[in-house]
């Protein structure tokens, strides 16, 4: 399947079908979850209504870290293979996981607030995610600066790969640290207090932002391989030409 | 070949009139700003001290950061050690080596005359000493990793903050925890040996990734 799809034309052919399916279906879902978590799932025992804010906080900072790990899987790839798709990937995963990172951390501010009473505590899982936007700032600031492509993608996955080391901080961090932040409440799906009216719209919201996560993502590859293709179009005429004159 | 080309640094930094001081001149400074805006009551910066200190080892620090290959590269340097056949993992671990000592030992040389301005007791400076010593790796190592990926871009300053600046936060984190720490528990305490992974994680990441950043770079 990977190797079938290298290829940037089969890739175009397989994304022209694969992009609005996932866009319709992140939109439908986004729909149906956001039905299950505003209006029919119940208020919390101790958070009252403000607990809906965890049906699009919680699948936020999921995708955020979902999207760091495919930003570094697709950077490994680029590295050892040095295939232009895995380029394109890994610097369409970027934004996007910015975007949800950014996301994760306003809405777990504006839940804090009712929550634990303040908008910003420097515990270790809030840090650490800060810390993880720094890195994709740094990620797509390097895209930015560097004009020569391959050496940009280069450089890039190489601080992709070594700002991995902190998803597994985040991760673990809630552990580590016994602080404000509550420790993961889904580890063990079915133990007692997982009930299934709040674990069916959080499943659903985390289904449709991951599909979102897809269909940008997709379209941020599709986008990239045509821009690429019309660079080198741009170029040709110009070496020809350049040629002649000589 | 690592002991060349540290002494070669060295050499060329001694005769070089003095700009590798500049570190050490920009963490006098940050002192110097931090004590007038915090209004120079020494009860009122006895507790921030460490804090102060720390950051302005870090800030000078990421500010000497792009000059670790700048000129080797610019110069042509790394690209006659390349085409010689030399692996660049040593030219790496010569540079990190000849960053701290030009670099990180004047700043720790320093630290001593600054918690005297701030009159802060033996036991804290002890403890921001071994702490910053035991981080020393990992920042080293970052800056490394950060000043190949950036070699031969100018202009790179307010990047090489930005990029440095994640990897940079836990050492500041534990550190500083560990300065806390140090008055009572020593250097058994639980934050050193938090340092001592990091400062590992970090050389064992940075040298490989430095130098396939530089490889990039040569290309």
């Amino acid at each position: 399947m990977i190797n079938y799809l290298a290829n940037p034309v089969r890739f175009l052919k397989f994304s022209k079908i694969a992009t609005p399916i996932f866009g319709l279906l992140s939109a439908l879902v986004m729909v149906w979850g956001l039905y299950l978590a505003l209006i029919k799932s119940p208020p919390a025992v101790e958070h009252g209504e403000a607990v809906r804010m965890m049906y699009v906080h919680v699948p936020a900072a999921w995708c955020a870290m979902m999207a760091y790990t495919a930003l570094t899987v697709a950077s490994l790839v680029s590295f050892i293979w040095r295939h232009p798709l895995a380029d394109s990937a890994a610097c369409s995963f970027a934004l996007p996981g910015a975007a949800f990172t950014f996301l994760a951390l306003v809405t777990g501010s504006l839940w804090g607030k009712p929550a634990w009473g303040t908008w910003w505590q420097w515990d270790g899982r809030m840090t650490s995610v800060l810390i993880l936007f720094f890195i994709y700032v740094g990620y797509l600031a390097l895209w930015q600066i560097i004009p020569e492509r391959k050496r940009a993608a280069r450089l890039a996955s190489i601080f992709a790969m070594v700002g991995f080391v902190n998803i597994p901080i985040i991760k673990f961090s809630v552990d580590w640290w016994n602080t404000l932040h509550q420790p993961a409440t889904f580890s063990n799906v079915g133990a007692p207090g997982t009930a299934p009216e709040i674990a069916a719209p959080l499943f659903t919201m985390m289904a449709a932002y991951s599909l979102l996560f897809g269909w940008l993502a997709l379209r941020g590859i599709e986008a990239d391989i045509i821009r690429n293709r019309k660079s080198r179009d741009g170029k040709q005429p110009a070496a020809i030409s350049v040629i002649e004159t000589v | 070949m690592i002991s060349s080309i540290v002494r070669r640094d060295l050499i060329l930094a001694f005769r070089s009139g003095g700009a590798w001081l500049h570190g050490l001149f920009f963490f006098g400074v940050f002192i110097a700003l931090a004590a007038v805006s915090l209004g120079g009551s020494l009860n009122v910066m006895r507790p921030l001290a460490p804090a102060i200190i720390w950051l302005a080892l870090i800030f000078s620090a990421q500010l000497s950061f792009p000059s670790i290959f700048q000129e080797d590269f610019q110069d042509g340097n790394l690209a006659q050690l390349k085409l010689a056949g030399f692996s660049l993992f040593p030219v790496v671990a010569a540079k990190a080596i000849s960053f701290a000592l030009l670099s990180i030992v004047p700043l720790l040389v320093a630290i001593p005359f600054a918690s005297l301005v701030f009159d802060i007791r033996y036991d804290t400076t002890m403890g921001i000493l071994t702490s910053i010593l035991f981080a020393a790796p990992a920042l080293v190592m970052y800056g490394v990793l950060s000043s190949a990926i950036l070699s031969g871009r100018r202009g790179g300053g307010f990047l090489i903050v930005l990029m440095t600046a994640p990897f940079l936060i836990p050492l500041l984190i534990f550190g500083l925890a560990a300065v806390t720490a140090f008055p009572l528990k020593g250097i058994t305490a639980l934050e050193f040996r938090a340092l001592i992974g990091l400062s590992l994680i970090a050389v064992a990441v940075g040298i490989p990734a430095a130098a396939g950043a530089l490889n990039a770079n040569l290309e």
